[in-house]
């Protein structure tokens, strides 16, 4: 049994940390702009398919080992989809800003399907397969077998999240993301460009969530246009799960969505005697998502609303 | 300024969707099967294959001297989509019979509305419920789940001797009728069936599932699902370890099968599919030069199928006192016609009296046809 506790927490802390990574991008986009980024998970699926593509551009050149040209094909990805997301931000969402919440809501979404369409319209509707960066082979590891590719997500995970929590609290771009999100008048009151932290978190959020397609993709072996919506709404849960707006908490909710996930599905069915399936996963996940909102509504690690901070970050 | 926008953007929508002008004495025949969505393989290829069959009746003149105009619509492998899609052929007047829909999921519903209207039609969809219905309107001339579960259960009793199966279904119609048969099929064989167990049509982690399996320790996985979902599952399973011999049924037998699970890991299993490989006959070789020269591709999985059925469906028409509905109706049930994929003739329940199928395994990175 507790091999089988063992295997059960290596998939969960491989989903975990890809869900974290997805939920940071919409986190980090709700608390500065207060607005729930819906397209957020056509950059996660936007992410494997421009790393694919660039890849076997890079491979049919030839010039390098195809380990650098993994490489520099994640970094550009990065690139490309964060910067796609500051052309989002500011074509789509600046404009609507004067408009209310529910303006640039309606335009993420449609943003989505206008992503997800022309991914679908040229690439094709069908999965395709995804160049494996690292050969997956199993590892006996305590009883339970890793594979390779579930430590490569781990270890990269971890490293993406340490380096973002460093740089939101350690460095001067940081200071404007964190200062951004308390109150843009007063910020911009004391100089900062409120304008250029919306998009550098439209740049690092999309980004992240890139290479978390990017990890997804490598995982199962497969990549299709839809593969943003369904993730998406499981990272977005993650993210209120763990408390919308905080950083941490959205590190927090994924893994403990991903958790949730793998262990109702691995021991419902042993607990209720073969009553509950495997198929009842989604609905346990979200069925717990609903018991931590109903008492604890701003997610676990989200602030509590209450009069002072409604009042101070009403107006920008 | 307002009023006129609107009015503009009105009147194009009606006229874009409004459908090419059709000759009054054109034979307007429908088709739906999945063209968008992870099954566009299949359906896609499925309408090439009638359109093919279609294109070369009209060269020789069509069906008594009348252009045979084909309709292909996209049902998207979504029984509500399926159910919009018969209806506008319903209300088509000119259209006289349908070829779909490819997802027995989809068939279902359909078939209540095709039957109302008193359209013939041509199933492909394999779930044995469908033809049990008690619908007089649609007759299927490809063998049904009944053949496609037994084959795989026969073989691996018989032949292999494993006698320990777990079934995996994706609770779709299609997924749990097959797996179903597989199971009575594997017990009367004398195999023991230790456990069901259902994911979701559109999941792709397997792991915690498959950990569970592991437990019982199986011989054999039958798993009724669709693509990707069998791709994924047999990645996973092989990934943790789990060897037991891999059973899938027609909708797998694609490329994409064995490159997404890996050469490798796909080595050794085992699929049911209803037509055989394209060149076991000088038929259907000449079929797969056609195809390749008409559309610039090679035939995808179910082209010879949708040949078939629309061989057919011209052929009721063909013998039809009238070029309507009932003219085509009163034929449909008492087609004899050798098809691309040998004789067809059809029983009181519109099912096909010789119903072959036939089992492959992968072997060195290709399905191989396994000779009984």
């Amino acid at each position: 049994m507790f091999d089988y506790f063992l295997q059960q927490l290596i998939f969960a802390l491989a989903i975990g940390a890809i869900y974290g990574l997805i939920a940071l991008g919409y986190t980090m986009v709700y608390g500065v702009m207060r607005l729930i980024n819906f397209a957020h998970g056509e950059f996660f699926m936007l992410g494997p398919y421009i790393y694919t593509f660039l890849f076997s551009g890079l491979l049919g050149l030839g010039g390098l080992a195809p380990v650098l040209d993994s490489a520099i094909a994640i970094v550009a990805s990065f690139v490309i989809v964060g910067l796609l997301g500051v052309a989002i931000e500011r074509f789509a969402y600046r404009p609507l800003r004067a408009y209310g919440r529910l303006a640039p809501m309606l335009s993420a979404l449609g943003m989505s399907i206008v992503l997800q369409s022309a991914v679908r319209v040229t690439v094709g509707p069908q999965p395709v397969h995804f160049p494996a960066i690292v050969e997956s082979t199993p590892i006996d590891a305590l009883g339970g077998m890793v594979t390779t590719v579930q430590l490569g997500i781990l270890a990269a995970a971890v490293l993406l999240m340490v380096g973002l929590t460093l740089f939101v609290n350690g460095t001067r771009l940081g200071i404007w993301i964190r200062a951004a999100s308390e109150s843009w008048t007063t910020s911009s009151l004391l100089g900062i460009r409120v304008n250029r932290a919306v998009s550098l978190v439209f740049f690092i959020g999309p980004g992240l969530g890139a290479m978390a397609g990017i990890m997804y993709a490598s995982y199962y072996g497969i990549m299709q246009p839809t593969m943003g919506s369904v993730i998406g709404l499981k990272a977005f849960t993650a993210a209120i799960l763990g408390g919308i707006g905080s950083i941490p908490g959205a590190m927090l909710g994924g893994f403990l969505l991903g958790a949730i996930e793998v262990f109702g599905t691995a021991f419902l069915p042993i607990l209720s005697f073969g009553y509950i399936g495997t198929e009842y996963r989604d609905v346990f996940a979200f069925a717990v998502l609903i018991l931590v909102l109903l008492f604890k509504p701003a997610g676990l690690l989200g602030e509590t609303v209450s009069e002072e901070t409604t009042v101070a970050k009403k107006d920008y | 300024m307002n009023r006129t926008r609107i009015l503009l953007s009105a009147a194009t929508l009606l006229f874009a969707s409004g459908a090419m002008p059709v000759l009054a004495d054109d034979v307007v025949l429908g088709g739906s099967a999945p063209m968008s969505g992870a099954q566009a393989e299949f359906g896609q290829s499925q309408i090439d294959g009638a359109q093919l069959y279609f294109d070369q009746l009209n060269e020789k003149g069509g069906i008594k001297g009348n252009k045979v105009v084909f309709r292909p619509l996209d049902d998207r492998a979504d029984p509500r989509q399926g159910t919009l899609v018969a209806q506008q052929f319903c209300d088509d007047s000119a259209v006289i019979g349908v070829i779909g829909h490819m997802n027995s999921g989809v068939t279902m519903p359909a078939l209540d509305i095709y039957s109302e209207c008193g359209m013939p039609q041509v199933v492909p969809a394999t779930n044995p419920e469908l033809m049990r219905m008690g619908f007089k309107t649609v007759v299927r001339p490809v063998a049904n789940d009944f053949v496609q579960g037994a084959l795989p259960a026969k073989y691996v009793t018989g032949k292999l001797g494993l006698k320990n199966a777990v079934l995996v279904h994706d609770k779709t119609v299609f997924g749990q009728g097959i797996s179903g048969v597989f199971k009575d099929n594997f017990e009367a064989g004398g195999g023991k069936v230790s456990g069901t167990y259902g994911t979701n049509p559109e999941d792709v982690d397997f792991s915690a599932l498959i950990a569970s399996i592991k437990l019982e320790n199986p011989d054999v996985v039958y798993m009724g699902a669709g693509m990707p979902q069998l791709a994924l599952f047999l990645k996973q399973m092989r990934e943790q370890g789990l060897k037991a011999q891999f059973i899938g049924p027609d909708i797998g037998f694609t490329v994409d099968f064995i490159t997404q699970v890996g050469a490798a890991s796909a080595e050794g299993a085992l699929m049911t599919f209803q037509l055989p490989p394209y060149d076991s006959s000088p038929e259907l070789k000449d079929f797969s030069d056609r195809h390749q020269a008409r559309f610039g591709r090679a035939p995808g999985p179910y082209a010879s199928l949708g040949f078939a059925n629309a061989q057919v469906m011209a052929a009721a028409v063909e013998k039809a006192e009238s070029l309507d509905r009932e003219g085509v109706l009163a034929q449909l049930h008492g087609v004899t016609v050798d098809t691309l994929l040998g004789p067809v003739a059809f029983d009181e329940n519109g099912e096909n009296t010789t119903a072959p199928m036939y089992l492959y395994v992968v072997k060195d990175g290709k399905f191989e046809l396994i000779k009984q």
